[in-house]
């Protein structure tokens, strides 16, 4: 039942996006598309991002995997002729407003040449508004969509996630965007442009945030619409990152309450637990604080390793607190053969793996592509996209 | 199709049979549901406890625009019924623990024998193999042992991390993107395949060029606060403002505004803003590096700027000098201040009131499809409510043998 082929092999895709939609494309990348991406003459700037290995930045090795690089200058006949070209031989065009090339690339105007065509749209702030022409990077963009206010301890300041989570939301939204169009075109449909606002992906993946204001009512223990940032601290006040003698570990009773309690009993740790008041319906937010709190102290005597394995035997699902370092030996990634091969600057070098795995549809990462430069019909002809306009 | 009569939507017409729960499984499916997938979920009396209970408020936010078929699977003789929808389906998910539509005789080396299109998808906490494999998980789970709890923070502590259930979102929006794509394929081979998405590995994912950095470099990332990991950038933080309320020190009444400068420019333009004073002159500040070696001073200094100020008016005067600025906001701000969200009807309720529920809301799609707009939702359903509706579309059935089915047990 292999198929050599990715599952998205056969499909052209134009990227001329940021760090706002450059997931997205990475996504459809990985699984096989055939992504062109173009570069200034002076080169892309996200090549400049950090982390680096030599002269190549691993940032751009990851978010730009499998593309084949064009240089062009939309603003001389040759490069707006290429970029012309690209755009009429593409079934995607993923964009990115005020990224480079996006504006000569008309896709507006194709769009009403090509009915077959797909073009996603990513703006921070869609198309109109009072804030449609806000600056956004991710630290912004996660404040203004509602990810920072409930990120962060109540000793530090609301925090932004780690590096750009906030845009990998919204490039994964580009990437169902494109496909679910797509896909409506090979059903016979048109195809159309697609916007995604990046600050509507990221308000629509807050968990609890907008259930804790529309919903406030039916949660036992909401006493506000809004719920302060506090640490690690679940909504449900259930999950929590705890400090163990060696390590730390994000501690929970949920969901079989009982079992946690018989577990303690064991270790002649159950301090007050076996109340009977905490058997009472009405007293359960409190049962859950005040075994919390016992679970604190428990687990300080704790090795965080040995008691979240522990934890897991007992169908606990406890989870044991990691560093990027230890994730690098992770015995479940190795045993899986998670890790792939990356190649950068003449070095192989292992790194992230894929996020899901196909059974018959290969996904994988291939040898960064060289910059490709010419004439537009050579640049064409080294990609494989000459002469064949409609898209595929 | 839903009883909700819509326009055109690009998944119009794909069948989903749908054994998911709690948030990740469920938000894969109301993703391809709001598309217009005619979405199956899969309940029962006797599992419709806690976040499985239709009236629960986590299930009323990841189950809308579905239909609500009711299954008794501990009931053997239920099982043919599962089996016969499977082999109608375009994509079966579940995220069960390896191995439970095996049992239940409706894996996917079972169904595919007879339905060579169907594009299974699992989405378990550690995927199918390794030592792991039977590890339970919910998203903070995933968040400590994937490095991102570790990785969100401030310096010195690994005890925050992110401050909702973000993997549990991303692992449903990836597994949309895993089924879209396997959907693509069957478009060019006419089979469909199986997809093993493991939730851990999802989440590892997301750090990618700090791994790569480790594998590259031995160097470890670890928090940096609002910091970019790799950039020098300041001012790039979050600084307090005047609360809420005036003079309240709550933490429900702090207001904090985001600045990020990210090049000389913007520095000069903010610099500009605050008025020129004589500290901000200081030759530390006139490069990046500069800035950056020295941020904790500037961002004392601008904190005494914002902080006699509304957060609002920070924003809007660093957006109007071109400075990258925003407000830190709550739920209250994205539902009652957000003019962005307002303007697109972010969050409606839906008009369908009748059941036990009560007024519920939608939050929409974030994706504006030009031609075939999704921006109508229904209501989440009671178990079985489309018990009759599902199986007479799927399998034909008439109402009497559904009535049978729901009085011995069968669908119930």
């Amino acid at each position: 039942m292999s198929d050599s082929l990715g599952a998205l092999s056969g499909i052209k895709v134009l990227d001329l996006t940021d760090e706002r939609g450059i997931y997205g494309v990475k996504l459809l990348a990985d699984l096989g598309a055939d992504v062109v991406r173009p570069e200034p003459v002076a080169g892309d700037p996200l090549r400049q991002r950090g982390p680096r290995l030599k002269d190549q930045s691993l940032w751009h090795t990851y978010f730009a995997s499998n593309r084949r690089f064009v240089t062009l200058d939309p603003n001389q006949s040759e490069g707006s002729a290429l970029l012309a070209q690209l755009v009429a031989a593409a079934d995607i065009v993923v964009i990115c407003a005020g990224a480079f090339c996006v504006a000569e690339a008309r896709c507006p105007q194709v769009l009403e040449e090509r009915p077959d065509l797909v073009v996603v749209d990513v703006s921070s702030f869609g198309d109109e508004g009072p804030w449609k022409d806000y600056l956004a990077p991710d630290l912004v963009a996660g404040a203004l969509g509602g990810a920072a206010a409930t990120t962060g301890d109540v000793d530090t300041p609301p925090l932004k996630s780690f590096g750009e989570l906030n845009f990998m939301v919204s490039g994964t939204y580009a990437a169902i965007a494109a496909l679910s169009a797509l896909l409506h075109v090979r059903g016979g449909g048109s195809g159309q442009r697609v916007g995604v606002s990046v600050h509507e992906c990221i308000a629509s993946c807050l968990e609890h945030v907008l259930m804790w204001y529309l919903y406030q009512d039916k949660l036992a223990g909401a006493k506000g619409p809004h719920l302060p940032r506090q640490g690690s601290l679940h909504w449900s006040n259930a999950y929590k990152v705890m400090t163990a003698k060696t390590g730390s570990i994000m501690v929970t009773p949920a969901p079989d309450f009982e079992a946690q309690m018989f577990w303690l009993v064991e270790e002649d740790a159950q301090e007050d637990l076996i109340d009977p008041k905490y058997l009472e319906l009405e007293n359960r937010p409190l049962m859950v604080q005040r075994m919390m709190e016992v679970l604190h102290g428990w687990v300080a005597s704790k090795d965080a390793q040995a008691l979240f394995h522990e934890a897991q035997a007992r169908h606990a699902p406890y989870g044991w607190v990691l560093p990027v370092d230890k994730l690098a030996t992770n015995p479940q990634l190795e045993a899986r053969a998670w890790f792939t091969d990356y190649v950068v600057a003449g070095t192989t070098l292992k790194g992230p793996g894929a996020p899901y795995q196909f059974s018959a549809t290969p996904w994988r990462i291939k040898p960064a592509a060289e910059v490709t430069t010419g004439t537009p019909g050579e640049v064409l002809a080294a990609v494989g996209w000459a002469a064949e306009g409609g898209g595929s | 199709m839903s009883s909700q009569a819509t326009s055109p939507r690009p998944l119009d017409g794909l069948r989903v049979l749908d054994f998911t729960h709690v948030l990740a499984g469920p938000f894969a499916t109301r993703t391809l549901a709001d598309m217009g997938a005619d979405v199956v979920k899969v309940n029962s009396q006797e599992r419709a406890v806690a976040t499985n209970d239709p009236t629960h408020p986590y299930y009323l936010m990841w189950n809308r625009s579905k239909r609500a078929l009711s299954l008794n699977m501990s009931n053997p003789e239920a099982r043919p019924i599962a089996q016969a929808l499977a082999e109608q389906a375009d994509v079966v998910i579940d995220n069960f623990s390896v191995g439970v539509l095996d049992r239940w005789g409706i894996g996917y080396d079972t169904i595919s024998a007879v339905n060579k299109g169907v594009v299974y998808i699992q989405m378990s906490g550690m995927g199918e193999g390794g030592p792991w494999s039977n590890y339970v998980t919910y998203a903070p789970t995933i968040h400590a042992i994937a490095g991102l709890t570790q990785i969100t923070g401030v310096p010195g502590r690994e005890d925050i991390g992110v401050g909702f259930s973000y993997n549990d979102h991303q692992a449903g929006l990836h597994a949309a993107v895993a089924i879209l794509a396997a959907l693509a394929a069957r478009t060019r081979t006419g089979k469909g395949q199986r997809i093993d998405l493991s939730q851990f590995e999802t989440g590892v994912n997301f750090l990618g060029p700090s791994l790569l950095d480790w594998f590259a470099n031995g160097h470890a990332a670890g928090p940096v606060g609002n910091d970019l990991p790799y950039d020098e950038l300041a001012p790039h933080g979050a600084y307090r403002c005047q609360p809420a309320v005036k003079g309240s020190t709550a933490i429900e009444d702090e207001r904090w505004v985001t600045i990020a400068v990210l090049n000389d420019g913007q520095w000069e333009a903010l610099r500009d803003l605050l008025g020129r004073p004589e500290w901000s002159l200081n030759a530390n500040y006139e490069t990046s590096a500069g800035r950056y070696a020295h941020r904790a001073e500037l961002d004392a200094r601008l904190g005494e700027w914002t902080c006699e100020q509304e957060a609002s008016a920070v924003m809007q005067r660093c957006q109007a000098a071109g400075v990258p600025a925003g407000v830190v906001q709550t739920g209250v701000d994205l539902l009652e201040n957000d003019p962005q969200l307002a303007g697109v009807g972010f969050c409606e309720p839906i008009a369908d009131t009748e059941s036990n529920f009560g007024q519920t809301w939608a939050d929409r799609l974030p994706l504006h499809f030009a031609q075939t707009p999704c921006t109508q939702y229904s209501r989440v359903r009671e178990v079985g409510e489309d018990n009759a509706a599902v199986l007479a579309d799927w399998l034909g059935m008439s109402a009497e043998e559904v009535a049978a089915g729901e009085a011995d047990g069968r669908l119930s």
